[in-house]
Formats: C-alpha cells, sequence, structure tokens
C-alpha cells in the first residue's frame, strides 16, 4: 500500500478550501501553512496561462528529508507517509534545508490567532509542536481511524482533509499500489505529471494538467 | 513557484561553521607542524588545545542555542549512517574527549599535577600519547571538513551542492587557523616559521581558486543563477570587495609577504588573522544568505495551445 493523491489542475480554481480546512484540521498556528495554492503564470507570451497548484509535501517515496534528519524523527511509514516524531525532533531544520518542495515549516513559539488560544487551538493544538519541524501528514490521523470497510479517499471522513473540503473534485486521495483505486485510474487515464521529476524523489503527489 | 531563498539557517550557523573551522583547524595544523610547545602553556598544557576546546565548545553551544528544542540536543548523535549533523557532532564529541584526555597528564594546578599518573604523554611524546593523538586529530578533521559536507550532500539548495563548498570551508578553515597559530605564537614571543608563511598563501590561493570556480561553474543551472545574482547585487561589495578581496586575497599576499620580512611578522600575523576570520565568517554567512531553493515547475510543462 502506498498512499497518495491526484490533483487535477484543469478544476482547480484556486479558492484556498483546502488551504483553511488544513489549517483549521490541523490547528496550525498563524503563517503556517502546511497545504496551500499557489498561483502561477505558465507558458510564454502570447501562450499564457494562470494556473493553480496546490502544494504541500509531496510524500515522497524516496524522501529526502528523512535521511538527513539527525534524530531519526523525519520517518516514512510503509504507507508512504513522511512524518516527524514530534517527541524526538530536536528543531535543527535540516529536513527543511533538504526538501526541495518547502514543505516543512519550523513551528518557533506558541502563537495564537487572538492572543489567547481559543477553544478549537486549546484543544486541537499538540505542544510537542513547538520548537520542532511540523509538515503535512496526509491527516494520517483521520486515515488510519477508517474501520473495516472504509476506504481512505473514498470516505470523506477517513480522507485527507484538503481532499474531501476540494469544492471542485479537483483532489484525488487513495492507494497508488492499488490498481482498481480512484488514484489509480486516474493516472492511468491521464498520465499525471510530477514537480521535480528530474530529482527522483518519486513523490506520491501527482498533478494532471492536459 | 519562483526560486525562494532558505530562512532555516543564518547567523547561528554561520558562527558555528566558523568556530569549529577555527577550533578543530588550530589543533590539527599545531600538532602537525609540531609547533603546539611555541604557541605557549596553560596550566601544564598547550595553550593551542585550550583554545581549541573553548572555541570548539562555544559553537556547539551556539549551535545548540539555535536549536528549537536545546534540550534533546543529545539526539543529535542517532543517525550517523546518513546525517551529517550526527557525524559531525559524533566527531565534536569524540575530539573534546580524546583532546581533553591527551593533555590531563600534563595539567598542573598550583604545581600539583593530579594525572600525573596517567600512562601517556600530554604532548604525544609516547606510544599511548601517540594513539589518542592520531584519534583527536581525525576527529578535528572532521569537524572542519562536515559543515561544508551537511550543505552539499543533501540539501535542495543548488549553490550549496557541490564539492566546492566544502572545499572553501576547509581552506578557509586552515587559513583561518593558520593566522591564529602564528598569532599565538607572536604573542608567545616565539619566532613564526617561513613554512607557515608560504602555507597560509596556499590555502589562500587555493581557497580564491575553489571560490572562482565555484562562481564560474553551472552558472545558468536553476536556483544557482538566483544565488549568483543575489551575490552579485544585494551582497557585491561583501562578496567581492569582503570575502573575494579582503578576506582571501589580501591575506595571501601579507603571507608572501610576511615570508619575506622577518621584523613585521607579529602585526602581519594579527592582520592576517582578521582578514582571514572576517573573510571566513563572511564566506559562511553569505552562502547561507544566497541559498536558493530551485523553482518548483515541473508539472507544469503544458502542451501548446492554438492561437
Amino acid at each position: 500500500m502506498r498512499w497518495g493523491m491526484v490533483i487535477d489542475l484543469r478544476k482547480c480554481v484556486g479558492c484556498q478550501t483546502c488551504t483553511v480546512a488544513c489549517h483549521e484540521e490541523n490547528a496550525l498556528p498563524p503563517g503556517v501553512f502546511w497545504r496551500h495554492v499557489v498561483d502561477v503564470e505558465v507558458g510564454e507570451y502570447p501562450d499564457v496561462r494562470r494556473t493553480f497548484l496546490p502544494m504541500g509535501c509531496q510524500h515522497c517515496a524516496e524522501p529526502p528529508c528523512v535521511p538527513v534528519c539527525p534524530t531519526g524523527a523525519s520517518q516514512q511509514r510503509k504507507d508512504g507517509i513522511v512524518f516527524v516524531q514530534y517527541d524526538m525532533c530536536i528543531g535543527c531544520g535540516y529536513c527543511a534545508i533538504a526538501c526541495p518542495y518547502r514543505a516543512r515549516h519550523m513551528v518557533q513559539d506558541h502563537t495564537w490567532y487572538f492572543g489567547e488560544p481559543t477553544p478549537s487551538e486549546a484543544q486541537a493544538r499538540e505542544p510537542e509542536r513547538h520548537g520542532v519541524m511540523t509538515k503535512c501528514t496526509f491527516c494520517k490521523h483521520r486515515v488510519d481511524k477508517a474501520p473495516a470497510g472504509a476506504t481512505p479517499g473514498v470516505d470523506p471522513e477517513y480522507t485527507p482533509v484538503c481532499v474531501s473540503s476540494c469544492i471542485a473534485n479537483a483532489m484525488h486521495f487513495g492507494d497508488l499500489d492499488d490498481p482498481a483505486s480512484n488514484v489509480s485510474r486516474l493516472r492511468d487515464e491521464h498520465q499525471p505529471g510530477v514537480l521535480l521529476e528530474e530529482l527522483g524523489l518519486k513523490p506520491s503527489l501527482f498533478y494532471i494538467t492536459e | 513557484m519562483p526560486a525562494q531563498l532558505q530562512h532555516e539557517w543564518d547567523l547561528f550557523h554561520a558562527t558555528w561553521f566558523t568556530l569549529m573551522g577555527i577550533g578543530g583547524g588550530i589543533f590539527l595544523l599545531a600538532r602537525l607542524l609540531r609547533v603546539e610547545a611555541r604557541l605557549g602553556v596553560w596550566f601544564g598544557i598547550p595553550a593551542v588545545d585550550v583554545v581549541s576546546f573553548v572555541l570548539i565548545g562555544v559553537g556547539g553551544l551556539v549551535l545548540v542555542w539555535s536549536l528549537g528544542r536545546p534540550f534533546r540536543m543529545l539526539r543529535a548523535v542517532l543517525k550517523p549512517g546518513t546525517s551529517w549533523i550526527s557525524r559531525g557532532a559524533i566527531a565534536d564529541f569524540i575530539f573534546l574527549v580524546t583532546g581533553g584526555v591527551l593533555v590531563l597528564p600534563g595539567l598542573a594546578v598550583g604545581g600539583v599535577k593530579p594525572f600525573a599518573w596517567l600512562p601517556w604523554d600530554a604532548w604525544a611524546a609516547n606510544a599511548a600519547g601517540t594513539a589518542i593523538e592520531i584519534v583527536a586529530l581525525g576527529a578535528a578533521a572532521i569537524v572542519i571538513v562536515y559543515a561544508g559536507l551537511v550543505l552539499s550532500d543533501k540539501a535542495a539548495i543548488t549553490y550549496w551542492r557541490s564539492p566546492l563548498v566544502p572545499a572553501q570551508f576547509v581552506l578557509s578553515s586552515l587559513a583561518m587557523s593558520m593566522a591564529t597559530v602564528m598569532v599565538m605564537e607572536a604573542l608567545n614571543g616565539a619566532p613564526v616559521a617561513r613554512v607557515q608563511w608560504w602555507l597560509l598563501a596556499k590555502f589562500s590561493a587555493l581557497l580564491l581558486l575553489t571560490i572562482v570556480w565555484h562562481v564560474v561553474h553551472d552558472r545558468a543551472k536553476p536556483g544557482k543563477a538566483e544565488a549568483l545574482t543575489r551575490l552579485a547585487t544585494t551582497y557585491r561589495w561583501l562578496f567581492f570587495a569582503g570575502v573575494v578581496g579582503a578576506g582571501t586575497i589580501l591575506p595571501g599576499l601579507l603571507a608572501l609577504l610576511g615570508a619575506g620580512a622577518p621584523s613585521d611578522r607579529p602585526a602581519l600575523a594579527f592582520a592576517c588573522l582578521v582578514l582571514t576570520v572576517a573573510g571566513g565568517f563572511y564566506l559562511r554567512l553569505l552562502t547561507l544568505r544566497v541559498g536558493y531553493f530551485p523553482p518548483v515547475s515541473g508539472a507544469l510543462r503544458l502542451s501548446k495551445r492554438p492561437r
């Protein structure tokens, strides 16, 4: 099993719902966004187009952030999810330097949107996340909750919140190793590309462009 | 996404890299050139070793201070198989332990040598002392090399991903360390050998060569092009006049002068120390400050639409 995403850039309208949903679901501090949508201009005049590019951790099969970590806090699960074991991280920043997708975010201080933590922030923010590196977890707390018979990527409750909240159905999550999964079908149909393919990191986020 | 500057590592890391470079370098050069006795003796132990331990200790503390979770620092040694920070932390630890153990027999407090019974010589004059010294020298060598390897090994930043970065850091460390050794000799009233001036001139020349090579090589690579532009605009004076001119070429020329001017050597040595340390620090700081992540655009190679 290897979790992955297929993102259809033809459908993404750049509404940033995924950004806000991720921020809320993971109780991220102000200024930290594990998922964000970049507004990019592609092509050359006169063939220029505006495209929205949802960015975040690519959960690479060969993640450069994992081997550089001096403590072993940066880890990769058997299902491909790359995450940070907060209680092992010393906050050296080496993994952020190693990630070409700029998907890692250091949370230096406890900061809140309104000075004091809101009930939601107080409930959801892990105290262990202070002074350590943070990143997208593919909402593993939701994915891992899936009972027998439920399928992450199909059942919204057990799907990464950025995917289940997408208003345009541009984002899809599923098992890349399962040929019958939604993401495998989309890959077969559209031959999506990956970001910075030349680096050979084998990202798990695929982008449909045409 | 366009190329983007890194903001993770800055002043603390440049300071850490510089202090480690000098700390490891002076131990290495003084012991290899066998001049440690000429640099003074404090409490019965070579002064250069004390300076070296203090610099590495302070460098380590600067790094620890920069960590998000400084009290977990001991965990940094857990992944020597793949992480240069782990390897470096282990080398620092081995260096401080073996270097400290080596000089213990010579330690004199109030005329008493409490560790004189230890079976090795603090100046590595017997087999046991030599064995400990070799381990300490090996660790010191890693201490001055690993800072550059941390940047060049697996970083995503194009400007850093070159063997020329560790080469620059090592040569800069050796130049700063040689100048430090010469100043310590001068302060102790000992003569500075001609070979030391020649070595400083060679380190400076090689450093200049690696800097120029790094700047002219692969100029158009995504991420490196932006770094070079930043060097040539925002930091043009600091880099070209400061790091290259005052921090590399000038000490090299002064070293050549020192090789032929015995009477002016203390003043020249002091000038070389100031110039090489300032140049070395800014070399490291600017290397960090022009670190650009390459642009992320692979998926956006869209096929052309008809006009």
